[in-house]
């Protein structure tokens, strides 16, 4: 399929995947193995990606949350998203996609102004993460964090959907009145 | 630029309570008290899971159902479509930031609670902030009341001057009405049939007078006296001269 959509496919019992979308294979693995390490009441299942569309003669379940990663070091990065973000279905925005931007942290070396990926954000609705994946602690944070909004997503915690969480990660910079 | 993406699966079951107990090593005796209790535990969360993936699941056909209507309409009830759309996404939004604000107030409040639970009340800043507020908001009751009073004095004294002019505007319209009135009984009496009878009346009288007076002046002329010396008939005779309709 060359379409992600969300809601696809029947979930999995006591399962949440996540699909980690980014150039940079060696931080995503790092990254994929802190969130493994956490402790979290249901199976997790990380599925990483350079870009989309992902091949479809493999079997995979349903996808709950879809991270874009991007290093503000490398434009490639950007572009490559930019490009994967057009093979989600617009369903998917509904709280289930998320930027994780790396690498702000060293600001000689940074290609991109981080202006550019909080309009990236902006224009996708979806939250924006800033995180210097090289960092172990930092990591580990936010592989907390992902898990945690990982559960949301997938359905595992009762009373908070994914939409819910989107509006309450809405900072007051943006407001949700901004017009469309 | 075609690449063909490459994709890797990481999987580890994280609790051991997801993965069963197949193929564990053999359990202690007091571990397998526990093991029902994993069970029923996971049960539970795998019924508050499907609950919950139900919920949005349901929610997704729901809104699903509203489709645009595919028929071709006019172009003025398409615009006039749009704008209830439009519309009703701005209610929600406004009412979904109402909503908003309400809970950061709640939330504020608990935290606000705990925080004053928590430190000595009589020194902390925060209560002489929250004095100075009070005190502040006082002043201001009572200078809104205050302004209340004035404004109701100064709508008594407007509602006093707009009765005094309603009263004079009476009065005058009496005047004159009365006025009229006298000048339409004047012109009607100058015109009523009573005045020309009168007025016949004192024709007549003046000419019967003026007959008799011409008779008596006849009477003293002829009788051939001297009426000269006699003051009484020289005043008759020369009265009776004058016409008596210019008296």
């Amino acid at each position: 399929m060359s379409v992600l959509r969300p809601l696809d496919k029947q979930p999995g019992l006591n399962t949440a995947t996540i699909l980690l979308v980014g150039t940079e294979d060696a931080l995503l693995q790092q990254l994929a193995d802190s969130m493994l390490k956490e402790d979290c009441a249901s199976e997790l299942k990380v599925h990483l990606a350079r870009s989309l569309p992902l091949p479809s003669n493999v079997n995979r379940p349903r996808i709950d949350l879809i991270v874009f990663v991007v290093n503000l070091h490398s434009k490639y990065s950007l572009r490559n998203v930019e490009e994967s973000l057009h093979h989600v279905d617009a369903t998917f925005f509904l709280g289930k996609v998320g930027f994780l931007i790396t690498g702000a942290g060293r600001e000689g070396h940074c290609s991109i102004h981080w202006n550019t990926v909080v309009r990236l954000a902006r224009t996708y609705r979806s939250p924006l993460l800033f995180c210097d994946l090289e960092v172990e602690g930092f990591r580990a944070t936010v592989a907390q964090r992902l898990v945690r909004m990982l559960q949301i997503c997938a359905g595992h915690v009762p009373g908070v959907s994914a939409l819910n969480l989107l509006s309450l990660l809405r900072s007051s910079e943006n407001p949700a009145l901004e017009d469309v | 630029m075609e690449k063909q993406p490459r994709e890797q699966a990481v999987t580890e079951p994280a609790d051991s309570g997801a993965g069963g107990e197949e193929g564990g090593s053999p359990q202690v005796a007091g571990a397998q008290t526990a093991r029902p209790q994993d069970r029923l535990t996971l049960l539970l969360r795998l019924r508050a899971q499907t609950k919950q993936q139900l919920l949005e699941y349901k929610s997704v056909v729901d809104a699903n159902e509203e489709k645009t209507p595919e028929q071709i309409m006019q172009d003025k009830q398409i615009e006039a479509k749009i704008e209830d759309l439009e519309n009703e996404i701005e209610d929600v939004k406004i009412a979904f930031e109402i909503k908003k604000l309400a809970l950061d107030r709640m939330q504020l409040s608990t935290a606000l609670k705990k925080n004053l639970e928590k430190i000595n009340p009589k020194t902390s800043v925060l209560m002489d902030n929250m004095k100075h507020v009070l005190k502040l908001n006082k002043l201001i009751m009572k200078s809104q009341q205050e302004s209340w009073d004035l404004e109701e004095k100064l709508l008594d004294v407007r509602k006093k001057r707009l009765q005094l002019k309603q009263a004079s505007e009476g009065k005058l319209l009496e005047i004159q009405t009365e006025k009229n009135k006298q000048k339409d009984d004047l012109a009607s009496m100058e015109n009523s049939d009573k005045i020309k009878t009168i007025q016949q009346n004192l024709q007549m009288e003046i000419q019967i007078t003026t007959v008799i007076q011409h008779v008596f002046q006849n009477l003293i002329l002829g009788s051939k006296a001297n009426w000269a010396e006699d003051s009484t008939f020289k005043e008759t005779v020369l009265q009776l001269e004058k016409n008596l309709t210019m008296m």
